[in-house]
């Protein structure tokens, strides 16, 4: 007879991250662990072969190979892709977050690649049009988010072409609330129209401001998407859900002072490529991490927090 | 709806205190021997107490082992001849006994005593143990303190040919919890092996009978403490609990044949240089108290087959599957815990990937400890 498998039940030393050891050094209830989520940061799943002639049990041999690296204490570098709880079995397709740069000109990237933020007025009337008197792609104004209509679009849904945009999305599959992480000391999250001024949930040890916006409660920022024609102003290929849109107001700090750009931040030519005069730019490069509460999906936009010299 | 959290329920958390205990050698010739004169010891300018180092103390890898300093009662008999700090050996005394015995109803700093037979011990070696070695506390029956105690002094180790034991033999069933300091148990003098060959070193023991050895101090655990009384190194003729046929030691170079009375006209640091080349060896083991929360995370057949991994999807189909009735499948390497508020306040890390699809539960037993 032989001994019950027992590993089912597993026993795993946990870190505090260093958010939770300064939670805890306040000491005013803030630690308080209530939830838990699963990671697998460390897996490619493009490594599960099933089409393995050797059969199913090869079909993730590499992944199962996979060595994992110790626990971060960095709360930001942990936990980057978590796994989804979603009642039903029979999902083929799950919806993504996707960068919406096709809707029109003013939710273009810059073609550096970055969106550009403005961060005082002499910036913003440099970069608020090009040699040719045309809006410049992707330049945000920071100081004035009103001014100029660029702002950034997320879309969620189906990205594919193998399900028609006309068949609705699942409401398991919608998401309905995102969280918006963005160094506090750069900037902050307005509405697209810059009648709101997002309100911060929490401002983690590394300065990082968390938002969370959800559809219903922040209209000024999440919305269905109505579009359900093969537009080609649409982003998400198949069924889509909901989108977020917002602008960014720059810091205060990075406003009056040039400390932040001298200490983490570089010049960059390349941005006065189509403007004129040809200006030096101070810049600090950032990304805003976007990402759906309920789906899990997550994406980086990268984002330059610019300054006339 | 889709969600990547799972909430814990009342029974998800477990409470759990253990006591991890590490054992502390500590060998005589950091203490007395080559590696002492290298700069392990460390002495102050107001000559009060020495402090020993495993490594040059001027060195940042250098860690504090232990203290030494020696003290005696106003009431010792010796007290009436001590010429060299008076005041000191006796303010150290008493500041170490109002800590560790505390205060009469008149509010008067009680002498050492050893609960064995309510005798004072009014002349007394300090020996307390650095934080870093000693933890929450010592703990109890794990404590040796063994000296050399041939009757003359030589720089040629030959001090150790015969050599007693200091063992808290009875500490884990026989202690004391009247000290304002903690628990405190006595250390019983009894002969090295080495010495049992020329018949013992301690007055009327014998060997192999623990009611016959002598008490001669005390350990005070949490405080992580010891307290010897001087008579270890004085014979029975002249007051302590060596055998008259060993005689009375000769603590250091020049000190003379009397034993502890040496510290009438002697400095506490010449007095503590004198009594680290007596020490042979020290060990004890020391406690760690570990308060842990236990998280039982409990993963549902239903819950986490999906992943939100960016290589999880192609164009938004899941690459772990063919066809829609394919079963999910998901590999577990980290469990995160949460605020209530999404903030990640631990983390935890399995040592390889754990497959989860509908058909599996798991339950991930996650420590957290303080």
């Amino acid at each position: 007879m032989a001994f019950l498998d027992n590993s089912g039940d597993i026993i795993l030393d946990a870190v505090l991250t260093d958010t939770g050891r300064m939670r805890l050094a306040r000491g005013d209830g803030s630690f308080k662990i209530v939830k838990f989520a699963l990671g697998d940061d460390e897996i490619n799943y493009e490594l599960y072969d099933k089409n393995n002639a050797s059969g199913s049990a090869y079909y993730d041999l590499s992944i199962m190979q996979t060595p994992v690296l110790e626990a971060f204490t960095d709360n930001a570098a942990s936990m980057k892709s978590k796994l989804i709880s979603i009642p039903r079995n029979n999902l083929l397709f799950l919806p993504v977050l996707k960068l919406n740069e096709v809707y029109d000109a003013s939710t273009k990237r810059h073609s550096t690649g970055y969106f550009l933020i403005a961060v005082d007025d002499a910036t913003e009337t440099y970069l608020e049009v090009n040699t040719s008197g045309v809006s410049i792609d992707g330049a945000l104004m920071g100081e004035t988010p009103g001014r100029g209509g660029n702002r950034i679009r997320v879309d969620q849904g189906l990205d594919t072409t193998q399900i028609s945009p006309g068949r609705t999305l699942d409401p398991l599959l919608v998401e309905t609330q995102y969280m918006v992480e963005m160094d506090n000391r750069l900037g902050s999250l307005v509405s697209h129209d810059d009648s709101n001024r997002a309100s911060i949930s929490f401002v983690d040890d590394d300065s990082i401001a968390t938002y969370y916006l959800s559809r219903g409660t922040d209209t000024q920022y999440v919305n269905d998407i109505t579009d359900s024609s093969n537009s080609a102003q649409q982003a998400i290929s198949g069924p889509r859900g909901t989108r977020l849109v917002f602008k960014v107001q720059s810091s205060l700090e990075l406003n009056t002072s040039d400390y932040l750009f001298d200490t983490i931040g570089t010049t960059d030519a390349t941005i006065a490529g189509n403007v004129s005069p040809n200006a030096t730019l101070k810049v600090i490069s950032s990304t805003i991490r976007v990402t759906g509460v309920n789906t899990g999906y997550r994406i980086d936009i990268p984002v330059k927090f610019v300054k006339k010299a | 709806m889709a969600t990547t959290f799972k909430n814990f329920l009342s029974n998800d958390l477990a409470n759990t205190r253990t006591l991890l205990h590490e054992a502390i050698p500590i060998t005589g010739s950091i203490v007395s021997g080559t590696y002492a004169s290298s700069g392990n010891i460390k002495t102050y300018g107001h000559g009060m107490f020495t402090s020993v180092y495993d490594y040059p103390y001027l060195s940042s890898s250098a860690n504090h082992i232990f203290d030494l300093s020696v003290g005696y009662a106003s009431t010792s008999a010796i007290s009436s001849s001590v010429t060299s700090q008076s005041d000191k050996k006796q303010n150290i005394y008493n500041q170490m006994a109002q800590y560790l015995v505390g205060y009469d109803q008149t509010g008067s700093i009680k002498k050492f005593t050893m609960p064995t037979d309510n005798s004072s011990m009014t002349d007394v070696i300090f020996v307390p143990f650095a934080r870093l070695l000693t933890k929450d506390e010592i703990k109890k029956g794990s404590v040796t303190l063994e000296f050399g105690l041939s009757a003359s002094f030589a720089e040629d180790g030959t001090a150790f040919d015969k050599r007693g034991q200091l063992i808290d033999y009875s500490g884990s069933n026989g202690y004391y919890v009247d000290s304002p300091a903690g628990e405190y148990g006595v250390l019983y003098g009894t002969s090295s092996t080495s010495a049992s060959a020329h018949g013992g070193v301690f007055d009327g023991e014998t060997l192999g009978d623990a009611t016959t050895m002598p008490a001669v101090g005390l350990i005070y655990y949490q405080a992580g403490i010891a307290v010897i009384s001087g008579s270890l190194f004085n014979d029975a003729t002249d007051g302590g609990v060596l055998k008259d046929g060993l005689g009375t030691t000769e603590l250091g170079t020049s000190f003379g044949a009397t034993g502890f009375n040496a510290i009438t006209a002697s400095t506490i640091e010449d007095t503590n240089t004198a009594l680290r080349t007596r020490i042979y060896n020290v060990s004890y083991n020391n406690t760690t108290e570990l308060n842990s929360t236990i998280y039982f995370c409990r993963v549902g057949h239903n819950d986490f087959n999906y992943s939100s991994n960016p290589t999880y999807l192609s164009q938004s189909q899941i690459r772990v599957k063919t066809r829609a009735s394919d079963t999910p499948v998901s590999y577990i390497t980290t469990v995160g815990l949460y605020s209530a508020d999404n903030e990640l306040l631990a983390v935890a890390k399995l040592s390889e990937p754990l497959k989860k699809d509908p058909t599996n539960e798991i339950t991930l037993r996650v420590r957290l400890d303080y």
